[in-house]
């Protein structure tokens, strides 16, 4: 994203300088929560895809990843981890989904503010 | 320990505030009071500007890797208290647990790990201590909070820098485009004097 000023005249106030930092930030934190985003949707497909195998085998035991190792777990309590897992990363993404909205719409509007005042002075696209 | 930084919205913007070692950015009111506050010629003001732009560029790779870092060991202090609080969670059933560790890239082997109340923490420098169950909890909950807390101040530092950075580019561009201009006014003042006479 560039914030570049053409060849006028406006003069740039304080307070035009920080809706542009502001912008600036929200941008940041738009891209970290895009990549947030994805890894909880990874993490997601996985505990699904390994709830699934879970149905799938006959094991009584099951090697249940904790810290490093692999511990034997019963088959009902990996179950259950595995739910509550997927209820927490199930949250976790719903809160990032929602941030990220509201970033998207605070930059609208900060959009709407800094072009009306720099029109064509100013580039907040994406390169 | 204090850092110098004030929200930037009651910041008056005269006043370059500096935080942690990074120097503020000063906000430019108007291009020619500035130049002459500085005294320095348009080129020179420029060549100033590009070289704090480059300095900010430097210490922004820095504070990134330590976010790195610290984004990478925090995972790790919780999975080790995920293994304490198993092994604690497995204290009272009086039944061993059997775990699958690897010994090398590909092997793996089974351990029986006993009831036992303390368990072993890797600090670092070669150094290993042996903690009861529950020390080791809140010495490791302790150093999770502390690099929760050391991750908040770095991204803040950070947003801090971005937008010193982001003031500087801008002020860059606003001498730039000043300077052309005042070499247009100076031409069509040369053309129209040289038209008149």
């Amino acid at each position: 994203m560039q914030q570049g000023t053409g060849a006028s005249e406006t003069e740039v106030t304080w307070e035009d300088q920080q809706n542009i930092n502001k912008f600036g930030r929200l941008n940041n934190r738009l891209h970290e929560l895009e990549d947030e985003i994805k890894v909880a949707k990874e993490a997601i497909d996985n505990l699904e895809d390994a709830s699934n195998e879970l149905i799938l085998t006959d094991e009584e035991v099951v090697r249940f990843q904790i810290g490093e190792v692999f511990a034997h777990v019963p088959k009902e309590d990996v179950e259950t981890r595995i739910e509550e897992m997927k209820e927490v990363s199930s949250k976790n993404l719903e809160k990032l989904e929602e941030e990220k909205e509201s970033v998207v719409a605070q930059m609208a509007e900060l959009k709407k503010v800094l072009y009306g005042k720099f029109k064509d002075s100013i580039n907040l696209e994406e390169d | 320990m204090a850092a110098a930084a004030s929200s930037s919205s009651t910041e008056s913007p005269e006043t370059t505030t500096e935080r942690r070692g990074i120097p503020g950015a000063q906000f430019v009111e108007d291009v020619e009071t500035y130049l002459s506050q500085i005294g320095l010629d348009v080129n020179s003001a420029l060549a100033f500007l590009q070289e704090r732009l480059q300095q900010y560029k430097l210490v922004e790779m820095k504070l990134l890797a330590q976010q790195r870092d610290l984004q990478a060991k925090i995972p790790d202090i919780e999975k080790c208290l995920d293994v304490v609080a198993t092994l604690q969670a497995k204290k009272g059933t009086g039944e061993a647990l059997i775990a699958d560790f690897e010994v090398s890239e590909g092997i793996y082997s089974r351990a029986r790990i006993e009831d036992k109340d303390s368990v072993c923490l890797w600090l670092g420098a070669n150094v290993m201590l042996e903690y009861s169950c529950e020390e080791a909890t809140s010495l490791l909950n302790k150093n999770l909070e502390n690099a929760k807390a050391s991750l908040e101040v770095l991204i803040a530092d950070l947003q801090f820098l971005r937008d010193q950075v982001t003031i500087t580019q801008v002020t860059i561009a606003r001498v730039y485009n000043w300077d052309v201009h005042q070499r247009r006014i100076r031409q069509t003042a040369t053309s129209s004097t040289a038209k008149v006479s």
